[in-house]
């Protein structure tokens, strides 16, 4: 776990065991999960299907008792009730009662969140036009699109303005105009201060909003951080684009740093290693090019998922192994 | 700690919800339809055609409103843990026993209205054909209203934890024990076996003494009830529902909503 006053969500060996049938054996789900979510953050929370990510999520959300370790929001347990003021949850696919009215489901959610009916009167039409459903406040949750539905689990996740809220696959199901809606919401949330937790197996949104990031394979955690502490420096790749060069200095270069060299009219361009970028621009700019642009490549993080799930998978077929090695 | 202030949204909602349901309405109008019927059969006899009448309407009132509790009743958490209503709702600041609270206190209201609505019919019948009315009657129909109370918490109680087919043959089937268990307990008192005695005075404990709420015979009869006949069933419904409610918060509280 990280070591950090201001970490508002903490988890540490966090453990969950079920029983899949009665008289079975109990299956283990979550296997020692730790890691920490920073004020003011938003932090992915990234894995694939059966992963555990919904699992950690109701763990935390108290609605699953863990069956060992140890779960804190802003320093209470989570088998608490108090800190419920100061959090906000969407699960996966909500489900509201379709016979209410955005206004009705909403009003509800505030008293139980106990706004008194002043505040209520005034949060409730407020948020509806922050989610974009000021004109369908009065329309039966029932006639609601998927997308509508996810903007009124939003705003039910913030009708007592707290201060973390917790997203389960936020952006699923949805077209590329409701995420991108949703993905605005979230970066309005952080630049509005609040934290934000988000379970999600679509790596391109997080790569574009969070600022760290777990990846859970297996009920492990593999990797926690941000994006750049998961690659080595050797990994840290940039574009540099020069021009007018001397006909000898794209070979030379291509030589001396061992860049790939792509020829762009009359550019040339090479991706080297972040530390050579220096040293390249000098023996550029000496040779009588111009620099066009230098730009950092960023690794995907699809590359760190696909590496962290096939980590996993190779060592349960070492595992696989072993054990029919043992029986053999 | 139980608070009001997060019971009273959850159980207001719940009534809502009711009130919204299309089903509910079948079930009432079939049940003022039997009342209605009452006359028709009343008319088939030659004596005691009004105490037929009045007969007739205050069982079919206890049956639907036996019928309306477990319809409602048994699918009351388990509905909203397959819906996923309840993730939402948990999320907010109030416990589980709360919510559970909530969902009975609104079963009850909702079965009261359907109780008062199915009252009006009666009344009605009763002033179209001259059977008289008298206190007895209400006395019978406000204890049936504090039968509902355990009948209620009994649906709550099994669908905190089991699925609502279950729930409901349990409730039903602690229905029926609950009318017998006087019985019962008088069977295992003349019976002379030691060991049926014994097990029958612990049933008799054990299942909720319904026949307590029961006092039609003295009300279409017009025979006096006594003031003790009111007051200790009102006490031992509110105290066996209470039970039966920290019982269904204790399980409910331990378990998982996958």
């Amino acid at each position: 776990m990280r070591e950090n006053g201001d970490a508002v969500v903490e988890v540490l060996d966090l453990i969950k065991d079920y029983r899949p049938g009665f008289g079975l054996r109990r299956k283990r789900i979550l296997h020692g999960v730790s890691f920490s979510v920073q004020r003011g953050e938003i932090y992915g929370f990234v894995g694939p299907n059966g992963a555990g990510k919904t699992t950690t999520l109701k763990a935390l959300m108290g609605l699953i008792q863990a069956s060992g370790g140890q779960a804190r929001i802003l320093g209470c347990d989570v088998s608490e009730n108090d800190f419920r003021e100061h959090i906000g949850f969407l699960p996966e696919n909500p489900y509201f009662y379709g016979y209410l009215t955005a206004r009705e489901i909403l009003d509800f959610y505030a008293r139980l969140s106990g706004l008194d009916g002043q505040r209520r009167c005034r949060r409730v039409p407020e948020l509806l036009e922050w989610v974009g459903l000021g004109e369908a406040s009065e329309s039966r949750l029932r006639t609601f699109s998927k997308g509508m539905l996810q903007r009124v689990g939003i705003a039910q996740a913030l009708v007592h303005d707290p201060e973390v809220v917790f997203l389960d696959e936020p952006m699923s199901g949805l077209d590329p105009i409701g995420r991108k809606e949703i993905r605005d919401v979230i970066l309005r949330l952080k630049s509005e201060g609040k934290t934000v937790f988000m379970n999600t197996h679509i790596l391109s949104d997080v790569e574009t909003i969070c600022d760290r990031v777990a990846i859970i394979v297996e009920g492990r955690i593999r990797y926690e951080g941000r994006i750049e502490d998961f690659l080595h420096e050797d990994d840290l790749m940039s574009d540099v684009v020069l021009s007018y060069l001397p006909p000898e200095l794209g070979e030379i270069l291509e030589a001396k740093f061992g860049a790939r060299v792509r020829g762009v009219g009359g550019r040339i361009e090479l991706r080297v290693r972040e530390k050579q970028v220096s040293q390249l621009l000098r023996l550029g700019l000496e040779a009588g090019a111009e620099v066009v642009s230098v730009t950092p490549h960023r690794v995907s993080l699809e590359k760190i998922f696909l590496e962290a799930v096939s980590t996993s998978s190779s060592h349960l077929i070492r595992n696989e192994s072993a054990r029919k090695g043992e029986r053999s | 700690m139980i608070r009001m202030r997060h019971v009273w949204p959850i159980a207001t909602n719940t009534v809502r919800e009711a009130i919204r349901n299309k089903v509910l309405y079948a079930l009432l109008f079939f049940a003022v339809g039997v009342i209605g019927v009452a006359v028709v059969i009343a008319s088939l006899s030659y004596v005691e055609g009004q105490r037929i009448i009045q007969d007739i309407g205050l069982a079919s009132i206890r049956l639907f409103s036996l019928g309306i509790a477990v319809f409602v009743g048994v699918g009351l958490i388990h509905g909203e843990v397959e819906r996923r209503t309840i993730y939402t709702i948990l999320s907010k600041p109030l416990s589980r026993s709360e919510f559970l609270v909530g969902k009975y206190l609104g079963l009850l209201m909702t079965v009261w209205l359907q109780l008062a609505c199915m009252m009006i019919a009666f009344v009605a019948v009763s002033l179209a054909t001259g059977a008289p009315l008298s206190g007895g009657h209400v006395a019978a129909l406000g204890l049936l209203g504090m039968e509902l109370v355990v009948i209620v918490a009994l649906a709550t109680f099994f669908s905190a934890f089991t699925s609502p087919l279950l729930a409901s043959l349990f409730t039903l089937g602690i229905w029926g024990a609950g009318h017998l268990s006087r019985d019962l307990y008088a069977l295992g008192q003349q019976s002379g076996n030691e060991s049926f005695a014994g097990a029958s005075t612990w049933m008799y404990r054990l299942l909720p003494d319904l026949e307590a709420f029961n006092v039609s015979v003295q009300a279409v009869h017009g025979l006096p009830i006594a003031t003790s006949e009111l007051t200790l069933p009102i006490l031992y419904a509110v105290g066996y529902a209470v039970a039966l409610l920290i019982a269904a918060g204790w399980i409910f509280q331990g378990r998982d909503l996958k």
